[in-house]
């Protein structure tokens, strides 16, 4: 593990899905704030690393699917969508889209969407039983911790992507 | 000076947290585990809640980084206002540790805590003036209604007197506590002090 910043490879998410490019006043505001979008870009590649155990990388994207549609959030929910190896015809997705969580057969899946919905549309509703029923489907604590800031990260850049939609449009840009 | 606020459950007063997971002992953190709760925040190595999170260090170092950027950078909107912003936040999500917190943070940048009452008493009407009651309102519609912030939230808030760049470090503070509320509220929880 390491503990220097992220180094970016690929491009800034939230400008891509925003269409937020350089030139544009928009973007000189953002880039004002460049320590904010280095974080952010690097929270999300951090979160979505081959490198935290415990949570499979197409579980989170599953994950993120999922807490798009319910928060919702358009773009961010199509961001996810595109990069599933599961299509819509595909059973689980179904009953996913279809938000019947107790129909899933997997009792892991099951507790893990049953907490993402807990937290994107309610995070009040949220209490200790909750929780433990993650560590009780088989998950260690590491992944329980790297699945909640994932799903509070979601939260984060629903927000923030409509926030700047909003921003974008507003000014004609 | 500050005064003891007590309204639906929120309050000023310093609250504990607790975690419902087990810890990262710090006799048994690794060394990059230790440089990122010291990077974190001063009182992460006795907080439930950073020696929780550092479970996954590098995701706790950005988000860290993230936050620090939000809710200290200089410029762009007042440092108060940001605090003002979190504790509507925290107060519309129930996350009352945060909204403690954030409400303490405010009266000590901005030596009043008005507006504070006015948010615990009853968010939706809170705002001392028209600059305050627009942060306030877009506080809650981005927290409640993240889909759709139509074109009026934004004049309303450029009609007060907010810069773009304003605009963005308010949407920024709102998002981040999007984050930090449902952490707190769903991996531990407050400890009032003993009455």
């Amino acid at each position: 593990m390491t503990t220097t910043p992220a180094t970016h490879t690929g491009p800034d998410v939230i400008d891509h899905l925003v269409g937020i490019v350089p030139g544009q006043p928009l973007h000189t505001v953002r880039h004002q704030r460049d320590k904010v979008v280095h974080a952010t870009q690097g929270s999300y590649e951090a979160l979505l690393s081959p490198d935290v155990e415990g949570l499979s990388v197409q579980e989170r994207l599953l994950v993120g699917w999922y807490a798009a549609r319910l928060t919702p959030c358009p773009a961010l929910e199509q961001h996810y969508a595109s990069q599933l190896d599961i299509d819509e015809s595909d059973a689980v997705r179904h009953t996913i889209a279809q938000d019947q969580l107790a129909s899933l057969p997997d009792a892991r899946l099951r507790a893990i969407l049953q907490f993402v919905r807990a937290l994107i549309t309610k995070p009040i509703s949220g209490d200790q039983a909750l929780l433990h029923t993650l560590p009780a489907a088989g998950l260690s604590t590491p992944a329980v911790v790297a699945l909640a800031q994932w799903i509070a990260f979601l939260s984060y850049q629903g927000r923030l992507v409509t926030g700047l939609q909003a921003l974008k449009r507003w000014r004609g840009q | 000076m500050s005064t003891l606020l007590e309204s639906h459950g929120f309050t000023n007063a310093t609250l504990g947290w607790k975690a419902w997971l087990d810890t990262v002992q710090l006799d048994q953190a690794t060394p990059a585990q230790m440089q990122v709760l010291e990077s974190s925040h001063p009182q992460a190595k006795v907080s439930d809640y950073y020696l929780l999170l550092v479970h996954q260090a590098r995701i706790l170092e950005q988000r860290s980084t993230a936050f620090n950027a939000i809710m200290y950078a200089p410029g762009g909107l007042s440092r108060a206002e940001r605090e003002l912003a979190s504790t509507v936040v925290s107060r519309v999500n129930g996350c009352v540790y945060c909204a403690s917190v954030h409400a303490q943070r405010f009266e000590q940048l901005a030596k009043r805590q008005d507006v504070i009452a006015q948010v615990f008493e009853d968010q939706a009407t809170a705002g001392t003036n028209a600059r305050e009651r627009a942060i306030v309102a877009f506080s809650i519609e981005l927290t409640l209604q993240p889909n759709d912030i139509p074109d009026s939230s934004l004049q309303r808030l450029a009609d007060a007197g907010l810069s773009d760049a304003e605009i963005l470090d308010l949407i920024h503070a709102i998002a981040i506590f999007a984050w930090a509320n449902r952490l707190m509220l769903n991996l531990g929880e407050p400890v009032f002090p003993a009455s």
